[in-house]
């Protein structure tokens, strides 16, 4: 699929960047300002499942948050098919969320307990009034099917507390393609629901891809899932986007020392043997002497202490396709165009 | 002798709908200094299990059959103030949701130094804080930060609290309850291989409660695996995972995701664990196993020595 040089970029981030500043209190005023996204350039090509990586706090909910406009970016620009979407309101907001849906973390709080599965999942169809209660239980019906929840018919008026949390997940997936969205962003949908049931999400999202060509960004911390189901990946640390490329290419040839110290963190599962371990996490983080630095200074076991605390590091084009953050780093030979 | 035996175990809860049998007839032991992981999704018994050995059922639950024997004490017939013995001095639990499980309006110093004090009436609070600071240094916590707030604390830094309470009292038995499941996986491995390091250090039994079977893997010498409150494959962790015999053990290692090896199309459980209230005639896996006969449902089936210590409770493997 990445041969093909027909990339129809669909979503597209611009230097984004979106600050929360703490609560002060009465002896202190203001509050601190947080980051927490700093200047993030994506883009999303038509039909891609994009996964976004990193551990909590690294602004991968944020980003999928701007995305689907629960919140509006303090800098930057995203777009959506060429049209600008950073600022929408009223009206133009509401059909834009229509293109673009959000599966949230935890099933067990995103479904509202006093409501049934029909009604659930119908709702965004009379929310944006689109055809009659007869058409949304057909359309229901459907929709579940997809989600793997068959035969459907079992499903649609029971309430979330009958259902198992890989249920209530397949529910909330088929309540966000109830639209045919033309975006998905999926925040760490398989976090709270046993290993066993993650292959079924993964492989229900893949259909939602393959069937109804739509693009999926999947927000997750953990590398092996997004080998399984990503096409490219990006991996975020701390608000910086510091690594970009094709998923096998990230996990097998990992270059921002950060992305090498989540792969040594992931547990292997009898196949240590085949995954190399780098030893780029410090074990004790380094005070920073300026914030200008490479967001990875702190624990970075290979940083450099006057180049890498002092300046922002550049993009390097590492290999075909694959860029990262990081000063030790060089492009490759044939210089390759990064997206 | 065995560190810990359990012998038939059944755990039933009284349900409006009936008895819920969560656990039944398992059997496993534990050799000093050895580690067990527990897998299987959640509403298997896993957790049920840890708390029968704490002693900590909630008031519906009890033990309906079988013996529970912690260094050659019956602990399951215990009274609750001979228990209060055994617990924390001699099996301590790590719990789930570490966040969960300190006391947000009480210092981290004080919550440790009442765990140790509650059981040594006779140490006074200069001694307890000494233990304390020791127990920081093991697990790796600041010193300077042993008088802070639970709030003030990392989710990994309360995950070390939370082991530093539980070794307080030099337990030879750990129950370790999903003790990773909401860290990310760079804290998570680093707590990870201070567990093990601490086992060894202080040959402590651990049983380590997961279902996430990459980490039980990394870190368990021997594996159990549970579906329905039945045990249904045991064995040393490298031949239960790499030479698994039971259906639904390949099951799922086959729907995990890993790092390396070939990009196999993960292959899902389809449906759903059985409910547990009334009885179940025949194996518990059968309907969603791929290869289930007729006699499967009529029959309980019977465990299979597959290879060295490597059993399964499968008819036809």
């Amino acid at each position: 699929m990445s041969e093909s040089r027909e990339h129809k970029t669909i979503l597209q981030l611009e230097q984004v960047s979106r600050f929360y500043r703490t609560r002060g209190n009465v002896f202190r005023g203001g509050g601190r300002l947080v980051v927490a996204l700093n200047k993030i350039n994506l883009s999303l090509r038509q039909g891609e499942i994009f996964g976004l990586v990193g551990e909590s706090g690294s602004g991968k909910t944020t980003c999928g948050r701007l995305i689907v406009r629960l919140e509006e970016p303090d800098e930057g620009r995203i777009t959506l098919g060429g049209e600008d979407i950073t600022h929408l309101k009223g009206k133009k907001l509401k059909d834009y969320r229509r293109q673009v849906q959000m599966v949230f973390q935890d099933p067990y709080q995103s479904l509202n307990p006093q409501v049934t599965i029909a009604d659930s999942v119908a709702e965004p169809l009379i929310t944006n009034k689109l055809g009659d209660p007869l058409d949304h239980l057909e359309r229901v019906l459907k929709v579940l099917d997809t989600a793997g929840l068959s035969p459907s018919e079992d499903y649609v008026y029971r309430f979330p507390h009958q259902l198992s949390g890989g249920q209530r997940q397949r529910v909330a997936i088929a309540r966000a393609i109830v639209l045919e969205p033309s975006l998905l962003v999926a925040d760490e949908p398989t976090s709270m629901l046993d290993a066993s049931y993650s292959a079924q999400i993964f492989e229900i999202l893949q259909g939602v891809r393959d069937n109804m060509g739509a693009t999926i960004m999947f927000i997750t911390h953990s590398m092996a899932s997004a080998r399984y189901l990503c096409d490219r990946i990006g991996v975020i640390y701390r608000g910086h986007l510091v690594e970009q490329g094709p998923a096998e290419q990230v996990i097998n040839a990992p270059q921002h020392p950060y992305t090498k110290a989540l792969i040594d963190a992931t547990p292997k599962f009898g196949r240590s043997s085949e995954v190399p371990t780098y030893g780029t996490l410090l074990a004790a983080e380094r005070p920073a002497t300026s914030s200008a630095g490479c967001p990875f200074f702190r624990r970075c076991a290979l940083a450099e202490r006057l180049l890498c605390a002092g300046t922002y590091p550049p993009w390097h084009d590492v290999a075909p396709e694959q860029v990262a953050l990081c000063h030790l780093l060089q492009d490759a030979a044939p210089a390759a165009s990064s997206g | 002798m065995a560190l810990l035996t359990v012998e038939n175990l059944g755990i039933g809860y009284q349900t409006a709908k009936g008895l819920l049998k969560a656990v039944d007839g398992v059997n496993f032991s534990l050799e000093p200094g050895r580690s067990l992981g527990l897998v299987g999704e959640s509403g298997c018994g896993k957790t049920t299990i840890g708390m029968a050995l704490m002693g900590l059922l909630p008031p519906n639950g009890r033990i309906t059959e079988g013996r529970i024997v912690l260094d050659g004490v019956e602990i399951s017939t215990l009274p609750e103030d001979e228990l209060r013995k055994v617990r924390w001095n001699e099996v301590a639990m790590i719990f789930q949701a570490a966040m969960n499980a300190l006391n947000p309006v009480k210092r981290i110093s004080a919550q440790i130094m009442e765990a140790i004090q509650t059981h040594r009436p006779d140490m006074d609070d200069d001694a307890a804080l000494l233990r304390v600071e020791g127990l920081f240094n093991l697990v790796g916590l600041p010193l300077e930060r042993l008088h802070d707030f639970p709030h003030q604390y990392s989710g990994g830094m309360k995950q070390r609290a939370i082991i530093a309470m539980a070794l307080a009292l030099n337990p030879k038995l750990v129950i370790a309850d999903e003790p990773t499941t909401a860290l990310d996986v760079i804290v998570q491995d680093q707590i990870l291989k201070e567990t093990k390091q601490l086992q060894s250090q202080f040959n402590i039994g651990i049983i380590f409660i997961s279902h996430d079977i990459s980490i039980v893997a990394d870190v368990c010498h021997d594996i159990g695996v549970m579906y329905a409150g039945q045990l249904v494959e045991s064995g040393p962790a490298e031949e239960v995972f790499f030479n698994s015999q039971h259906p639904y053990t390949q099951a799922l290692v086959s729907s995990f995701p890993t790092l390396a090896g070939p990009k196999t199309k993960l292959a899902p459980i389809p449906g759903e664990p059985p409910n547990l209230t009334g009885t179940i005639p025949g194996c518990r896996f059968c309907d969603r196993c791929p290869k289930d006969t007729a006699s499967c449902k009529l029959d309980h089936p019977k465990w299979q020595q597959v290879g060295p210590g490597h059993h399964v409770l499968c008819d036809h493997c």
